[in-house]
């Protein structure tokens, strides 16, 4: 795979007048409760996904992104709860759906890849019974033999060698590549609409992540899956993703086009990222970068602006202390529908296009 | 799996041998000479000594060993002195009492253990969690006999709903014919109601209390190892795939979370089976706990011996049913190339 920004030409962009949406979460709140307050970990997020459409979600540690993808699945545990907004999912409301409605769900509409598979598997049942659990819980008429023989296929088709034979071995005589393979077998294994990949390859080393990475391209290209992926990474945004939203403190701060992200981040949150390495093209290996202070306390959120007291934009500034800036659209830029929540957003995408213009 | 059993039997029959050499050193040890006892406090030193003879007391210690070793698997376990009878006959009416009484406080035991612990932690509810857990505290720090005697208290002296401290059965009860020596089981095989329902009246008051204890330590292992298990990661990869919550818990979570109480689970079954000296004397039980306490007191070392040879069969055999089902639940002790993290 190069590393040249958003390069595929699936659903490349935003187009807010597609109304095609096969995931469109709006609203999305949920929170930890404990003894010592109650942490709003997902504040009000809203997101679209058109089919085959791939979206990156970063932001830095704590920021919502696990809450979110989550949320979305209704599998928040306690003291995890959602406490509000919609999750529509081929056009129905999943968020309103209980434990048993969901089973029909998950695993066949959407589906999760956790970022650690050393965990994300059981240790005492074979490879094989993981996968076929849930091909056979959504195709019972392949039976248990067909079952067998597409996860054998599966195997096969996440590049497992030997799949044939290694499909009865147990987790722990797998490599952590391999189980992650295994996990996205599972995840594809009923061809779902949406897949979201929670972080799927932090816990590997590099070599095994670009090859993990260029599999779960494959695999979702020939399925036409719309993918929500969750990373530090911002080179496995550039290489993969459409869409890229910003997580800050629970909130989505920005979301554009991966070309115009780069290009113009509008949002000071996004800037101080992208500025934190030198050129796009070296981001593709290690972690996001680290901007100095420390996100807010979720537990008691504090009027104002939740990143000004790191923004070298709005630090001090009366209006971001006092007033929570609002979603703003970025209009001007390529592919429309960019938002940023950041009082001088209007201002920053006016520099933008003066920039632009003069140096056109 | 066939090489793990046939370890592990290997090893049992070389703890057994490590036994059988104790049961033997220990009566050759005893402060009490066997020939002297059996032949009485005032006979003369020649009759005694001709009893040592006549015992094989005079042979080296290695035959007298062998000897011992092969009377025993032929069923002479010897002579118990203080009651007259040969020592397997005594055995043999106890230890079917005994093992009724703690196969009974098992499963009170593990089944009210699983209960309670899913209780405790499935719902996430505090209160439920605390209560139990109180009562589980409650249920390690108390004496057993101190709690027999309370609970007969109460449901024989004021309630009067259960019987009294009167053994196995009513006094006019006749014992149902004799196939496995438990009660309640022979009773069902002939069909005895009435019988089966009398024995499991006489069994209920003394397998709670014995059970009380082992109940409390399951209930702490297992609900630890529950919450444990239900953070795991891949219990929300079942989850995933659109199996509902209990049902994943029920395949993911239950086995996995067993595995930590499995040995604690063979070591007190094979406690209970040996059965309860004070248990069984406040409900006036006929098992082996009585048996022993009685072969002490009177310096009836056949008795003892038998019962430590028993006692190490039980342990050993228990553990090596423990080390086979570790193998089948958990497949990384079967293959030895653990790539863990
Ligand atoms: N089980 C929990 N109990 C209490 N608080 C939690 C729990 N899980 C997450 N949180 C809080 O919720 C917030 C969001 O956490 P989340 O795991 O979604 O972050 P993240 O963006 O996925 O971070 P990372 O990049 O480290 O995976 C954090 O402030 C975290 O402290
Ligand atoms: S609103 Fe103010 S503090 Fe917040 S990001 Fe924008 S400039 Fe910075
Ligand atoms: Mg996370």
């Amino acid at each position: 795979m190069s590393t040249s920004v958003a390069e595929h030409g699936q659903g490349a962009g935003l187009s807010p007048e597609h109304g095609g949406h096969v995931l469109r979460v709006a609203g999305l709140q949920s929170e930890f409760r404990s003894r010592r307050g109650t942490v709003k970990a997902v504040r009000a997020v809203s997101l679209e996904l058109e089919p085959g459409q791939r979206v990156g979600i970063v932001g830095e540690s704590g920021s919502g992104k696990s809450a979110f993808a989550l949320s979305v699945l209704g599998l928040l545990e306690p003291p995890g709860y959602v406490v509000g907004g919609e999750v529509i999912l081929n056009g129905r409301n999943i968020a309103e759906l209980d434990d048993r409605q969901m089973q029909t769900v998950r695993g066949k509409e959407i589906s999760i890849v956790f970022q650690d598979p050393m965990s994300a598997l059981n240790p005492v049942k074979t490879i094989g019974q993981q996968i076929t659990e849930t091909i056979r819980k959504h195709q019972p008429q392949l039976g248990k033999k067909g079952a067998r023989a597409a996860a054998i296929e599966l195997l096969r088709d996440v590049e497992v060698p030997a799949a044939g034979r290694r499909i009865d071995d147990y987790p722990h005589q797998y490599s952590g590549g391999m189980r992650q393979r295994v996990m996205i077998a599972i995840a594809l294994a009923n061809q779902p609409n949406v897949l979201i990949a929670d972080e799927p390859t932090t816990a590997l080393d590099v070599t095994t992540q670009a090859q993990v990475l260029t599999l779960l391209d494959r695999l979702v290209t020939e399925r036409g899956t719309a993918v929500i992926l969750i990373t530090h990474n911002l080179g496995i945004v550039a290489q993969f993703c459409d869409v890229v939203y910003v997580m800050y403190a629970g909130r989505v701060v920005e979301r554009a086009a991966t070309a115009d992200l780069f290009a113009h981040p509008v949002h000071p949150y996004t800037e101080a990222l992208l500025r934190a390495v030198p050129r796009p093209d070296q981001l593709a290996q290690g972690p996001l970068p680290s901007i100095p202070g420390a996100p807010p306390n979720l537990a008691e959120v504090a009027p104002g602006c939740s990143f000004e007291s790191r923004c070298p934009l709005g630090r001090g500034h009366k209006l971001c202390r006092t007033e929570v800036p609002v979603s703003t659209a970025a209009i001007g830029f390529g592919s429309g529908g960019a938002t940023a929540e950041c009082h001088f957003a209007k201002e920053r995408v006016a520099e933008y296009l003066d920039g632009d213009a003069t140096t056109a | 799996m066939l090489k793990l059993v046939l370890t592990r039997t290997a090893a049992s029959l070389v703890a057994i041998f490590g036994a059988s050499i104790l049961a033997f050193v220990l009566l050759r040890v005893a402060p009490a000479d066997p020939a002297r006892l059996l032949a009485g406090p005032f006979a003369t030193e020649e009759v005694v000594e001709a009893q040592r003879v006549a015992l094989g007391l005079k042979d080296s210690l290695v035959s007298q060993y062998f000897r011992y070793i092969g009377d025993f698997f032929q069923g002479d376990w010897g002579f118990s002195f203080s009651v007259g009878r040969p020592v397997i006959d005594q055995i043999g009416s106890r230890l079917p009492a005994s093992i009724e009484l703690g196969l009974y406080a098992f499963i009170f035991a593990l089944v009210g253990a699983v209960i309670c612990a899913l209780l405790a932690t499935y719902r996430r509810r505090r209160a439920v969690d605390h209560t139990i857990n109180g009562f589980a505290l409650f249920g390690l720090g108390t004496p057993p006999f101190w709690l027999a005697l309370i609970v007969l208290l109460v449901f024989f002296g004021i309630l009067d709903i259960l019987p009294g401290p009167e053994g196995r059965l009513s006094p006019r009860q006749e014992a149902p014919p004799e196939v496995t020596r438990m009660y309640t089981i022979d009773a069902l095989l002939a069909g005895q109601l009435g019988t089966f329902f009398d024995a499991g009246k006489h069994l209920l008051l003394p397998a709670l209390v014995l059970g009380f204890a082992p109940w409390a330590f399951f209930f702490r292992l297992l609900r630890a190892s529950l919450l444990e298990v239900s953070g795991e990661q891949y219990l929300a990869t079942a989850r995933s795939k659109g199996i509902r919550r209990w049902t994943a818990f029920r395949r993911h979570a239950l086995p996995n979370a067993f595995l930590p109480t499995l040995t604690a689970a063979g070591l007190i079954f094979a406690a209970l089976l040996a059965g309860s000296v004070l248990v069984e004397s406040v409900y006036q039980w006929p098992g082996l706990g009585a048996l022993v306490r009685d072969g002490v007191i009177e310096q009836d070392y056949a008795v003892v011996q038998a019962f430590i040879l028993i006692g190490a069969f039980a342990y050993v055999v228990v553990n090596l049913v423990v080390d086979i089902l570790y193998g089948v639940i958990d497949p990384r002790t079967r293959t030895g190339s653990a790539v863990t993290k």
